[in-house]
């Protein structure tokens, strides 16, 4: 039998997701070791292979069919925006894509005047501002700690994830518009999809199972 | 730096040795399939008018062309694909008393994808057109072609998944729902999110049936038993016709042998209206995209002029020869 590869988000997202199948009955082989240095994981038994890998790659290697199945953020599908099937909301990882910036940036967003936004996501923060604001702006892709763009004054708003907001307190910032809900999703590659069919929609039905438990 | 006189641009490459021989090679054998069914080679410009793929008319996004200008300031582009372009050279060169017209093309074509995204930017395509036939046979004829081409290439597992646009679009037309919903709707179904549509439908007033038909719809995708489930669902003459119409065709096809390799798929659902009956991808191993794309478009010619109905099949000869070269390696 061919090998049912499954691609994970490292992290928490990871994590939570082994919980998941674990109760769905699907053991990772070791894959949940937090010590382990092995890169990918089989369960035998049930022709099941878990690898990790950074979020980003994730939608990579689902649409080129290296992994049949992956488990990934919605940012992340969104902003890669490669042709893969999007199957199941996991719900958790719960959180919003929000423009955020000081109190002041309210006036400079709805001003009409040409602005800056920093982000680790161009191509959401670029979909949101040209379709649905219909704002030309200039975005500054950045790799990390976006909240000190508007502090340092390389941007006047930033695109970002928000999950409580504490980080935005902390640094006065504050939600100035709301871009989008986002949490854990289940994509599928167009092709394992109908050649696995059968497997895949039986482990689809799995997760939803133990999810609503 | 990157020296440009040597280099190629992104997303076109050099074919030469192995490859080059290999890639002919298959070309060539596909090409006497075509032959065999009575096809004839029919050769279009690289270059055409911008209107010829048109919003109203192509399947690739504007923004997706190459275009230039001439030196009337016409806007022109290099083609992304080859049926829009067969469709004007038939309204334009072929008197319609000699219908049906069976056409076989090959050549590049163009497509300006964002970076990194699994295409060549260059890819050759090689199909056929049948014009002026828009009967059950003329499909099964297509899809009997297709099974052989794939055959003939050195495929042996493979699946052409077939699914029919008027099913949705005439469920979706009765269902009072709005269109920014039936887009929502559509998205969902097509990204086979299996319980997306279910929770998106809880409370919103629609009929019952058509409820039930859009939130099984993620899953309507099988052997020959899908129809039978798709028939319980198919509350509306559109929804029936386009199932008596899918079992025509999977009958005509029994006939040859190959109706092993067809299966059938509600969710396979186009967002272009270019396509007006059923439509058809291709799959295998090795390969994370289709190996061929086809379906009939009984209303083109119409932006050419000329009215007939037509079906068509192209195959992305790049990405079936990855799969030929992987097929032993997974």
């Amino acid at each position: 039998m061919k090998y049912l590869t499954i691609a994970l988000t490292k992290g928490r997202l990871a994590k939570k997701t082994l919980e998941l199948f674990k109760k769905a009955g699907i053991t990772s082989g070791g894959a949940d070791d937090e010590n382990t240095r092995k890169l990918i994981f089989t369960n035998e038994e049930m022709g099941v292979r878990f690898f990790l890998a950074k979020g980003p790659d994730v939608p990579t290697y689902v649409a080129y069919g290296a992994a049949d199945i992956g488990i990934v953020g919605r940012d992340t599908i969104l902003e890669e925006g490669r042709k893969i099937y999007e199957v199941l909301d996991l719900k958790y990882g719960a959180c919003r894509m929000c423009i955020c910036g000081p109190p002041g940036a309210r006036e400079i967003l709805n001003s009409g005047d040409q602005f800056r936004v920093a982000t680790k996501y161009p191509n959401i923060a670029k979909d949101y501002f040209l379709n649905r604001r219909h704002q030309s702006v200039e975005i500054i892709k950045m790799n990390g700690s976006i909240e000190l763009a508007p502090i340092v004054g390389l941007s006047e708003v930033i695109c970002d994830i928000v999950e409580t907001g504490s980080t935005l307190k902390e640094n006065g910032l504050e939600v100035l518009e709301e871009v989008c809900h986002l949490s854990a999703r289940v994509v599928v590659n167009q092709v394992s999809m109908k050649m696995e069919n059968a497997r895949i929609t039986w482990l689809i039905t799995k997760l939803k199972e133990v999810m609503e438990k | 730096m990157k020296n440009l006189r040597i280099h190629t641009p992104e997303g076109f490459r050099d074919i030469y040795g192995s490859m080059g021989f290999k890639k002919r090679e298959l070309m060539e054998s596909l090409h006497k399939v075509f032959e065999a069914y009575g096809y004839e080679d029919i050769e279009t410009p690289t270059v055409e008018y911008f209107d010829v793929f048109g919003s109203d008319i192509g399947t690739t996004p504007s923004n997706e062309l190459y275009k230039f200008f001439d030196r009337d300031g016409n806007t022109l582009v290099l083609r992304p694909d080859f049926t829009p372009s067969v469709a004007r050279a038939v309204a334009m060169h072929f008197p319609k008393e000699g219908m049906p017209f069976r056409l076989a093309y090959k050549g590049s074509t163009f497509v300006n994808m964002e970076e990194y995204q699994l295409h060549l930017k260059e890819q050759t395509q090689m199909g056929v057109e049948l014009i002026g036939d828009g009967s059950v046979e003329a499909d099964a004829e297509i899809l009997r072609l297709t099974c052989d081409l794939l055959l003939r290439s050195g495929l042996k597992d493979f699946q052409v998944s077939i699914g029919e646009n008027n099913y949705f679009k005439s469920l979706a037309q009765d269902s009072g729902l709005g269109d920014e919903k039936i887009e929502e709707i559509r998205r969902l179904i097509s990204n086979k999110n299996f319980f997306g549509v279910e929770e998106l439908l809880e409370g919103s007033e629609t009929f019952d049936s058509i409820r039930q038909a859009f939130i099984r719809m993620p899953q309507m995708f099988g052997g020959p038993e899908i129809l039978d489930e798709a028939e319980k669902y198919a509350v509306n003459d559109g929804a029936r016709e386009a199932i008596v119409r899918l079992r025509e065709i999977g009958g005509a096809v029994r006939e040859s042998g190959h109706e092993r390799f067809l299966s059938y798929d509600f969710g396979l659902l186009s967002k272009f209206h270019y396509y007006t009956g059923i439509i058809f991808s291709a799959f295998t191993y090795g390969t994370g995209e289709p190996v061929a794309k086809g379906g009939r478009y009984d209303r083109l010619l119409q932006h050419f002029g000329m009215d007939a109905p037509a079906i068509g099949v192209g195959l992305y000869i790049d990405q079936l020869g990855n799969a030929l070269s992987r097929r032993n390696r997974i």
